[in-house]
């Protein structure tokens, strides 16, 4: 009987030291992360609606119903990524996350000139290189500094009513993300 | 019947040999209990868990920190799990309310009414959501959902929403069918997604008004 009690006990002990081991393992082996997801559903390069609005179950749950949500993988170690989005939305925001879905960079209409989608994503090293010489096309352009291989570029576009579905929607499927070689 | 041997043909007494079938049942026992009791665990504390690294407001709870780099382990992995891209700083800052302002859960068949000022954001959205935090589906035209550039305010500039399956005169946010509803206001643009924006921020009250039974 005390052998059993014992027995318990270490189970016990077991138990938590897997529960820490398999809670720190389930983001590196997840299957249905967002990255999975995507992956998926599209190439690397190529803007993927996030919404349920243009068919089908949503890639992403991309939560706000009044949103809609485009995003692209990516991988930096080919070369830095450009996105640009022609038009005028009342609102849009854009986030790059790491592969594990971890937010790295995020910015809005605000911060950009004239309101105008133009980033570039690349590492500090591309950073440095490009610097040394930067193009004329990429003068007006947000650069988002990301030491990561893998990433994926998330823009969100507020819906404020059904009249701006159309051009919100254009917004988004307008929308490019290009391999960039300088 | 002859009597059991005390050694064996391979010469090994026999009763070791249950000592260590003993033995071997304890060991995989223990490891039983360690392997289904961390693997259920993790699970269940990624089901439920809804406290680590939150911030309460009222009725309102909001998580700061998920989806970046200083979120905890248990975040991690419920962002892993299911696949969420969390809104960037930058973007705006989401607050889910489970509860009314009694304490008591939100129900699909119940009328509420949402009353009180709004911190500082370029907007904001506010919808009624089921247990997987989509918008409700409503069967009709109209989304269950309110954007800041639509709703009437008050003179003080306080904001009155009234949460019902019946129309109702003012800002009127439908919500439609049976069972747990969740109250989901998000913040785009705003001062109070970071952290030091979030001390002295008041968000306003649900207060049930009545249920069809």
């Amino acid at each position: 009987m005390r052998r059993l009690l014992h027995v318990i006990l270490l189970g016990l002990l077991g138990a938590g030291i897997v529960h820490i081991i398999v809670l720190l393992l389930v983001p590196e082996f997840s299957e249905r992360n967002a990255w999975s997801r995507l992956a998926m559903a599209s190439d690397l390069y190529r803007m993927t609606r996030l919404d349920a609005e243009a068919g089908g179950t949503p890639v992403v749950k991309s939560v706000d119903p009044l949103f809609y949500a485009a995003a692209c993988r990516f991988d930096l170690s080919e070369g830095m990524v450009r996105v640009k989005a022609p038009g005028n939305v009342p609102f849009w925001s854009v986030s790059v996350y790491d592969r594990s879905g971890h937010n790295i960079y995020s910015f809005n209409d605000h911060s950009a000139t004239g309101r105008v989608l133009d980033s570039i994503v690349l590492t500090p090293a591309q950073m440095i290189e490009i610097r040394k010489d930067l193009p004329e096309e990429l003068q007006g352009a947000i650069f988002v500094e990301a030491s990561i291989d893998e990433g994926m570029f998330v823009i969100r576009s507020f819906v404020p009513d059904d009249s701006w579905k159309p051009i919100v929607s254009r917004f988004l499927e307008q929308s490019s993300c290009e391999l960039q070689d300088y | 019947m002859a009597p059991y041997p005390a050694i064996s043909p391979s010469g090994i007494p026999s009763f070791p040999r249950l000592f260590m079938l003993k033995n071997a049942f304890l060991t995989l026992l223990a490891l039983a209990i360690a392997v289904v009791g961390g693997g259920g665990s993790v699970w269940y504390a990624l089901k439920t868990q809804d406290g680590i690294g939150a911030i309460r407001i009222g009725p309102w709870t909001a998580f700061p920190d998920i989806g970046t780099q200083a979120a905890d382990p248990y975040s991690k992995a419920r962002v892993a799990r299911e696949g969420i891209l969390a809104l960037g700083q930058a973007e705006g800052l989401s607050f889910i309310a489970e509860r009314d302002s009694d304490g008591e859960q939100l129900k699909r068949q119940c009328a509420y009414e949402i009353e009180g000022g709004f911190p500082t954001a370029r907007f904001w959205t506010l919808y009624a959501a089921d247990q997987t935090l989509g918008v409700v589906e409503t069967g009709k035209s109209r989304l269950a959902a309110l954007q800041s550039y639509q709703v009437l305010r008050q003179p003080d500039n306080a904001v009155v929403i009234s949460v019902s399956n019946r129309p109702a005169p003012g800002n009127w946010l439908l919500s439609d069918g049976f069972g747990r509803m969740y109250l989901v206001l998000t913040f785009y643009d705003t001062p109070i997604a970071s952290s030091t924006g979030l001390s002295d921020v008041t968000l306003p009250q649900i207060v049930k008004v009545g249920c069809n039974a």
